[in-house]
């Protein structure tokens, strides 16, 4: 009995300490802001002649340096067949089952409450972002994740509310172990379209297993009741984006290929992050 | 006396502006027709033809909507294209691009814009700005190129994601297998829209 208490003590005394730590940072955060604002803005354009001729072959040249080859060309796709056909999959599986539903538990529960959902099993996730910071050496997102957790879990009554950012600015740092993987210079290997999880590349859906033992859903028994659990979390989250995979469908002349290109590009941004 | 009234002229004239003019000027422009589209996207009264109507009208003089379609094909096909061909995909290509940003526009519920100071990128200028809700943040990068006098867009990246870059990649596909005919043809349906899909 007297184990605990003293444990419990210094858990309190701990989460002070780290409660102080960050108030400190976050307060340096907002600095550098600020200084990186006044210095931006450096560049001289002396040197840079205005192009004119927009059929001009110069023009090109001008762009082509940053575009590059076409990413479709020289692209490793082993599993394109199968990538291909689950690519189908999946978007049926939304517009003829997952949309239909989210559509119908959208309209009998409230978008408040919706959100509150959506926020609980976002706080619940935190190990997952607090050890992948850490890993990647981001101490500072990894305690700013930490207390975002502990005011959530505590003052958001178990994550349901968000006082964390809405008072005290702490936005939240996402990164999954393909990230961290990433961050180590491991490349993405060829793409991998998952059943229902969509696109994917070998790091990432490997990057999955450790990421699952980090999430607390996982502990849930039996299977079944995990499988519900992680299932209405889903659901839920899409009920709050209905139309967006609809929007960026729009942009597709070839699904497949679109959004493998896209799931490369969106995650070369988060590793550089 | 001649000489250096003429040097003084030149400079004048060919001098480019201050380094703080570049990035001010996209900002000022950015912003000025951001806050415009966000005016008429929050005026629940006006009817949808004519808020889009209104909406292209502000927009459309600083996309470069021609330069995307070339850059789309790039160096490796546009030159490939004959005359036809050419004005058949620009004609396509234009249109598809402004009904998908139309199209992203109904996604707007109200969420608070953000900015981040534009940044010089060689001779292009990057600006971030942030479409805003409470739980979330999605970051839509403007790229602009100076053109002539103004200053244009060239490409949008949402979330890192590259238009353009995307569309070259699904283009130089399409054209690896099939001919300009194909593309156009693949151009020319309604998109992958609402899980209507036409299947080779």
């Amino acid at each position: 009995m007297k184990i605990t208490k003293s444990s419990t003590i210094i858990l309190l005394i701990a989460f002070f300490i780290a409660f102080s730590a960050i108030n400190l940072m976050a307060n340096v955060r907002e600095g550098n802001s600020l200084m990186i604002k006044i210095a931006i803005d450096s560049y001289q354009s002396g040197t840079e002649l205005p192009i004119e001729d927009s059929s001009g072959g110069e023009l090109f040249e001008d762009f082509e340096d940053e575009f590059g080859e076409p990413a479709s060309s020289d692209i490793f796709d082993p599993l394109s067949g199968y990538n291909r056909l689950m690519t189908t999959f999946n978007d049926k599986l939304y517009f003829w089952l997952v949309k239909p539903v989210a559509k119908g538990y959208k309209f009998v529960v409230p978008e408040g409450g919706r959100q509150s959902v959506n926020r609980f099993f976002k706080n619940l996730s935190f190990p997952v972002r607090f050890v992948n910071n850490a890993l990647q050496l981001k101490f500072k997102a990894a305690g700013i994740e930490l207390s975002r957790f502990c005011i959530n879990s505590t003052v958001g009554i178990v994550g349901f509310w968000d006082p964390a950012k809405s008072w005290l600015a702490l936005e939240d740092y996402p990164e999954d172990f393909g990230q961290t993987l990433g961050y180590y210079g491991v490349g993405g290997g060829f793409h991998i379209v998952l059943p229902v999880l969509g696109p994917s590349n070998l790091r990432d859906s490997i990057s999955l297993i450790p990421d699952y033992f980090l999430e607390p859903v996982s502990l849930v028994e039996p299977d079944l009741d995990e499988l519900a659990v992680t299932s209405y979390d889903k659901l839920n989250f899409t009920s709050l984006n209905i139309g967006k995979y609809e929007s960026i469908k729009r942009d597709a002349v070839d699904l497949y290929p679109f959004l493998r290109d896209a799931y490369k590009q969106n995650r070369k941004k988060k590793i550089e992050e | 006396m001649k000489k250096i009234l003429y040097a003084i002229f030149f400079l004048v004239i060919f001098c480019p502006p201050a380094a703080a003019g570049k990035t001010g000027d996209v900002e000022i422009l950015l912003k000025e027709k951001i806050d415009k589209v966000l005016l008429v996207l929050r005026d629940k009264k006006i009817d949808k033809v004519k808020r889009n109507k209104n909406i292209l009208e502000i927009v459309d003089p600083i996309f470069d909507f021609e330069l995307m379609a070339k850059l789309s094909l790039g160096k490796k096909h546009w030159p490939g294209l004959n005359g036809n061909e050419r004005n058949e995909y620009l004609e396509l290509f234009i249109k598809r691009m402004k009904e998908s940003y139309l199209e992203k526009l109904d996604l707007y519920e109200d969420e608070d814009m953000l900015y981040d100071e534009p940044k010089a990128v060689g001779s292009k200028v990057h600006m971030k700005t942030y479409l805003a809700s409470k739980d979330n943040k999605l970051e839509m990068l403007y790229k602009f190129y100076q053109s002539g006098n103004s200053w244009k867009v060239y490409d949008v990246e949402i979330e890192g994601v590259s238009i353009i870059q995307t569309y070259r990649s699904q283009f130089d596909g399409v054209l690896r297998d099939g001919t300009v005919q194909d593309l156009i043809a693949k151009l020319k349906r309604p998109g992958e829209f609402n899980g209507i899909e036409v299947k080779k």
